[in-house]
């Protein structure tokens, strides 16, 4: 396109004769850095809190508010939130009163790093107890170790991230992979599968681990296809998945919104394979309608675990959200526990000192909805699991159930 | 011909107390950034690293938008890089002296190679300015998604974290992201202050006086691409070692928006601004985002439109100008940034290895030039001796200005041979075609807009005399000839007056003065007298007289004035409807019939309009 | 089969979608930034008609005449000193689309939201079963072409805007209220993007930000496809279906990016694109 040839001449003048006035030019510029400062002032000047007998704990939480764990979040603050004002009612942590902040780590690297900048450094909390992706999780691990303060990790991942400040009361894949391709080839006789995942650290590190397990069956893996954490468009993988001929397919994207817009365009695809989400919640799940029905998912955490405590957890929750209460879910229940186990290791260490926290988080044992944990094992826990399938109405209903499954060898060099 | 002119030395008090504001501010800065990683908050500490760092990013996109008009998105895309080269390296590679040294050189070596292909791209002759700017749109978009394909050994959406890198401390990394950004700071405002800043700003206000002017725009706006785009990987690297996390996010396109933001706000073309306004935008983003998150984006969304539509010099400049009035310190217009020059005469450049004396000057040869089925030009063949001042004429759409473009540039004809000094132009470019003698004035006044006449004269001696990359020189050599036009127009007592700031027929003048400092030997002059006042007619056309005769210049002259045309042509080609109707002397053409009934109505020579 | 209809289904979705920013930049000259926030509009339109528990059909009108109605007040408040500053107006349209996100990020809080399809379920075609939903994307988009088609050749308004498009300051001259066509112009792109937005939000979600990857490949497309509405069907066949092939053979990521490398390429060698002369 020649410089001088129809609508693109360019006669780009920085001398742009201003259509305001040099006054409203002033008056206008005055008032947005007006604006500006006013936003600032307003954050400094906001209420310091007024020095008490005892500073409170405060425990920080950060979460993916924005972006795919979004569809999540908030049942996760919730879990946080209920814990919290249990301990408070309970007269707090050695006396004094706990308080949360939270942060949006936008489910990713860069939003986590600012997440845990601001939470461990501007507003210096005792501890961080986290749900969030493996990608804002590794983002924030040097984080952490800089400012060194406990950091316990509450979402499923992966599995192998090891880190003297970090306790997972989760469960990794060698606590549930097994038993969903168990299920399926047994009870189900499939023999190929297709994996589809989130293309980050626990997609790729949790279908890694199914292959091989797969393979060590003797059975075979027939596709592997991979979309970004933030990827709507399964389309292209879809008909890959109806080309490949598999017999079951078995996904691990990003909790949250991948599980959705998947499920919603399979099912829109017509495609009716027995179809295993490891990495769907059931809150997750209920959201999906009647796209949800028949999917098989496995967890360490259902609304429908029959054990008086799990009752308890529920019934507390009820009473304190109301109708605004989220479903707990694998992903918030383990929040609640950790936060717990928390006020447990500081009381039994008997100071906020990182240090004896740190010993005495792997030494307390936690009684929660999901039974008794004790992140003991390589600061991973032991877990009772089960294995389920969605009804129609979104709940899950419970197949199996295993007890105690160890989490395997996670972190050798951490004893 | 004598020309004396009284060299104006620039005062060194009144440069000393310029200067002392700057330095001493400078000096108190460095301090400043010194002291304070031991006196400020953590949170601070950390927060203001990346915002320096961000901030060298963001004089990069100044330079490149602000100074030289080229709209640009992509320098996220180099941060990223460097970033990336960074942790790609220390996560499969290890981290040690030797393997930070090899990824430093990948970072910068890398990106001044894409920087390079980025520009090959955008900045082609003949490509828009929008084209350019879909480019560096595109060019973040493409590596971020790179990234996200990489699978594990880019780490796609989670990005790198944990490698290992410098162990210093988080006071350190201040001091030297603080050192860096001064050091950057320092060498672009010593780039845009010199004499080669100034064409920077050329090419902002006109590109294509630029490239009749013999620059060749393109490989400046190569060169700066490549020397940004160095500098903005360089940041990223210091990122990734400081951070020691990277996500695709770093190279993607919001971030390069986010660039552009801080900039507009900052102030565009100021290069202070962006900086500040980076580092203060920055930081509050940093506070506020947790508290008040949408509403400050908004806030600051709304600032964008508003300063874009509205103020586009921004809000700090808005702010200081507001100051300084208040503060009575005068208004400081673009003259003031001049320094005084003086003038002297240069030494004359003959076309080296070109034949300019005997031969023809200019042949156009069975010259076609075709508008899809317009046909305008048909069979044009003449030929012009240096010394000779041919005069063009011919009724409106004869095709004047279209013979003029295709002698100027070689891509404008359809067909034919045009020769300057018996050098066949070819296909090139018009910076090629002044290469080789010619050079073209413009019908209007076709000037830089904001810069100065003395800056104007400078830029024009671009291609004899590449300006300083350091200096601005207190002493411009020109031309015989153009110094003749500027003391006769009186331009040199205006030499500290912005071009927009001339009236019309001095911007004529300032033009004809650029392209002769030149030093062409075809010049070609489309309406040298439109719009001026007889007596700026006849001065004009005294010193083309003049030049013809003690300048050895041919000169080809485009005219609608015959009596101008009468007095001082030796030879006249008459056009019409594309065609060389009669080519002959000025008594020939002037007692011709033919020529009569073209301009039928029109006025004939020697009657008075 | 499956990969023709994937094709198809990906160029009618594109075409819905850069057909408003084609027209704005079609009469207007100037590329509107903006587009990618009013797809989210007609997205959040969606949504909202999801909650209030109408049918979801109903998100189609709903999101047009939202989309439309924001359309018209920017172009009131903003637009008007952009005219002669292309590359400015890129920038100020970018701005707007942020604080647009932001403001809806105030009403529907930043999560991502899914929204009730319209028609859900697989038909059977030629042998294999494909998602309805996609399908109805071709009617749907061959129905827009043929509205506008029909507006542009049929109506005044049509022969107006052709003028305007043409040489506005002669349309001006001959007693045209270009301010007018302007204003209609820019509120019907913007109503087509809410449109557009609506329509691809059932198969996926919607969050604030989910008009910016579809920006960029409209903007792409339409930098192409020059001004002509058949150019732009030809493109979006072109690009999509270059998109959809390099995804399938390759890697979907890869695939993202295809409409972008690949049109860049083309202005490259062929500056008008896939336009007529």
């Amino acid at each position: 396109m020649r410089q001088d040839e129809g609508f693109f001449v360019f006669d780009f003048q920085i001398s742009i004769v201003s259509p305001m006035r040099k006054s409203t030019q002033l008056f206008t510029a005055t008032s947005i850095l007006a604006a500006f400062t006013f936003a600032s002032v307003s954050l400094l000047a906001s209420p310091i809190a007024a020095a008490q007998q005892m500073p409170p704990v405060v425990i920080g939480t950060a979460v993916g508010l924005s972006g795919a764990n979004s569809v999540v979040a908030p049942s996760v603050v919730q879990a946080t939130q209920l814990a919290i004002d249990e301990i408070n009612a309970a007269g707090g942590i050695l006396g004094r009163k706990v308080v949360l902040e939270v942060a949006d780590d936008g489910s990713g690297a860069a939003g986590a790093q600012k997440a845990y900048d601001s939470l461990l450094f501007q507003k210096k909390v005792d501890a961080v107890i986290s749900m969030e992706t493996s990608a804002a999780r590794n983002a924030a691990l040097p984080i952490v170790t800089r400012a060194k303060k406990p950091f316990i990790y509450t979402s499923f991942y992966e599995g192998r991230s090891c880190n003297k400040h970090l306790f997972i009361n989760a469960w990794v894949p060698e606590q549930q992979v097994a038993s969903v391709v168990d299920y399926f080839s047994t009870k189900l006789n499939t023999k190929s599968y297709f994996l589809i995942g989130s293309d980050y650290a626990f997609g790729r590190g949790m279908l890694e681990f199914t292959r091989k397990y797969i393979a060590s069956k003797g059975h075979k893996v027939v596709g592997e296809e991979y979309l970004p954490i933030d990827g709507s468009d399964w389309t292209a993988i879809i008909s890959k998945l109806k080309a490949s001929g598999a017999d079951a397919l078995i996904s691990s994207t990003s909790g949250g919104a991948p599980n959705v817009t998947l499920t919603k365009q399979l099912r829109a695809a017509g495609v009716s394979l027995p179809f295993g989400n490891l990495a769907v919640d059931e809150g997750t799940a209920k959201s999906m309608g009647s796209d949800a029905k028949g999917v098989y998912t496995a967890g360490s955490y259902y609304t429908s675990i029959g054990t008086p405590r799990n009752k308890k957890f529920l019934s507390a929750m009820s009473k304190r959200f109301g109708p605004d209460m989220k479903t707990p879910n694998d992903l918030s229940t383990p929040q609640y526990e950790a936060v717990w186990a928390y006020k447990l290791a500081v009381e039994k260490a008997g100071t906020l000192e990182t240090d004896k926290v740190l010993k005495a988080l792997g030494e307390v044992s936690v009684n929660g909805p999901r039974g008794e944990i004790k992140m003991d094992q390589q600061h991973h826990a032991a877990l009772t699991m089960y294995i389920g399938q969605v009804q129609a109405d979104g709940s899950v209903k419970i197949l199996e159930t295993f007890q105690n499954v160890a989490p395997g060898a996670q972190c050798p060099q951490l004893k | 011909m004598n020309i004396s002119t009284q060299p104006v030395v620039a005062n060194p008090a009144v440069t000393r107390r310029r200067l002392a504001l700057p330095v001493g501010l400078a000096a108190a800065g460095i301090v400043l950034l010194f002291i304070a990683p031991d006196v400020l908050p953590t949170y601070l500490v950390n927060t203001l690293i990346r915002a320096f760092l961000y901030a060298a990013v963001a004089i990069t996109v100044d330079i490149l938008w602000g100074y030289t008009g080229i709209l640009t998105f992509g320098q996220s895309a180099f941060f990223g890089f460097g970033a990336y080269a960074a942790a790609l390296t220390f996560t499969h590679v290890g981290f040690g002296p030797g393997t930070a040294l090899m990824a430093f050189g990948i970072a910068i070596a890398g990106a001044m190679l894409v920087a390079l292909v980025v520009g090959w791209f955008a900045f082609h002759p003949g490509a828009s300015a929008l084209y350019g700017s879909v480019i560096t749109l595109v060019l973040p978009i493409v590596v971020s998604q790179l990234l996200y394909s990489g699978g594990s050994f880019t780490g796609s959406s989670s990005g790198l974290a944990g490698f290992e890198s410098f162990d210093l401390s988080l006071e350190a990394w201040f001091r030297i992201t603080a050192g860096f950004l001064l050091v950057i700071t320092a060498g672009a405002w010593v780039f845009v202050r010199s004499d080669a800043g100034r064409i920077l700003e050329a090419i902002r206000d006109n590109e294509q006086r630029c490239a009749y002017l013999g620059i060749n725009v393109s490989r400046v706006k190569i060169l700066l691409m490549v020397a940004c785009g160095a500098v903005a990987s360089c940041a990223g690297f210091l990122f990734a070692c400081v951070q020691m996390v990277v996500a695709p996010e770093y190279a993607g396109f919001a971030f390069g928006t986010e660039l552009l933001m801080w900039v507009a706000l900052g102030g565009r073309g100021t290069l202070l601004g962006p900086v500040i306004g980076t580092v203060l935008l920055d930081s509050s983003t940093s506070y506020l985002s947790g508290s008040l998150p949408f509403l400050w984006k908004l806030l600051s969304g709304v600032a964008f439109v508003i300063v874009i539509v509205a103020m586009p010099q921004g809000l700090l400049p808005a702010l200081l100008n507001a100051v300084r009035r208040w503060c009575r310190l005068g208004t400081r217009g673009s003259a003031s940034r001049a320094k005084e020059v003086a003038l002297r005469v240069a030494e004359p450049r003959p076309l080296a290895g070109l034949a300019s004396v005997g031969r023809f000057a200019l042949s156009v040869e069975d010259v076609h030039k075709r508008f899809g089925s317009l046909q305008v030009l048909r069979g044009i063949d003449f030929k012009v001796r240096p010394n000779e001042l041919l005069s063009l004429i011919g009724p409106n759409g004869a095709g004047k200005t279209t013979l003029m473009k295709c002698i100027a540039d070689g891509a404008e004809r359809t067909s034919g041979t045009i020769r300057l000094n018996d050098h066949d132009i070819l296909r090139s470019p018009p910076a090629t075609c002044v290469a080789l003698g010619a050079g073209r004035k413009f019908q209007n006044a076709n000037v830089f807009e904001s810069l100065t006449v003395a800056q104007a004269m400078r830029v024009s001696r671009t291609r004899l005399e590449p300006p300083s990359l350091l200096r601005r020189a207190s002493v411009l050599a020109l031309p015989d000839a153009a110094l003749e036009v500027l003391r006769a127009t009186g331009l040199e007592r205006q030499l500290d007056v912005a071009s927009r700031d001339l009236s019309h027929g001095m911007k004529q003048a300032l033009e004809l003065a650029m392209v002769l400092a030149l030093e062409p030997n075809v010049l070609l002059l489309d309406e040298p007298t439109a719009g001026l006042t007889k007596a700026e007619r006849t001065q004009i056309g005294a010193i083309l007289l003049d030049l013809t005769r003690n300048y050895a210049l041919c000169v080809l002259l485009v005219e609608h004035d015959l009596d101008f045309v009468h007095e001082i042509s030796s030879r006249i080609i008459v056009l019409h409807q594309g065609q060389i109707v009669l080519d002959g002397s000025v008594e020939e053409v002037v007692n011709s019939e033919l020529v009569r009934e073209v301009y039928a109505g029109a006025g004939a020579p020697g009657e008075h309009a | 089969m499956t990969l023709v209809l994937d094709i198809l289904t990906t160029a009618a979705i594109l075409y819905g979608v850069s057909a408003g920013l084609l027209i704005v930049f079609g009469v207007m000259k100037i590329i509107n930034f903006a587009h990618g926030a009013f797809l989210t509009v007609g997205g959040y339109a969606a949504l909202l008609v999801t909650n209030l528990g109408w049918n979801p059909w109903w998100s189609l009108p709903v999101a047009f005449a939202i989309g439309g109605f924001l359309g018209a007040l920017v172009e009131r408040l903003v637009m008007k000193p952009l005219y002669q500053r292309p590359l400015d107006a890129i920038l100020a349209t970018w701005g707007l689309a942020i604080v647009m996100g932001q403001c809806i990020t105030l009403v529907f809080d930043r999560g991502v939201q899914f929204v009730q399809s319209p028609l859900s379920g697989a038909f059977d075609f030629a042998g294999a079963s494909y998602s309805s939903y996609r399908l109805l994307m071709i009617p749907l988009s061959l129905a827009v072409v043929g509205v506008l088609g029909w507006m542009m050749n049929g109506s005044r308004l049509g022969l107006v805007t052709r003028a305007v498009i043409m040489n506005e300051d002669l349309a001006r001259g001959l007693g045209i209220n270009t301010s007018l066509v302007r204003l209609a112009t820019f509120s019907l792109g913007a109503g087509l993007a809410g449109l557009a937005g609506s329509l691809i939000t059932p198969l996926s979600s919607v969050d604030p930000n989910m008009g910016v990857p579809w920006l960029v490949n409209a903007f792409m497309i339409v930098m192409v496809s020059g001004v002509s509405l058949v150019s732009l069907g030809i493109a979006c066949l072109v690009l999509g279906g270059a998109q959809v092939l390099v995804s399938t053979w390759a890697n979907p990521i890869l695939g993202g990016l295809t409409i972008v490398v690949l049109a860049a390429l083309i202005l490259r060698v062929r500056p008008e694109g896939f336009a007529r002369g």
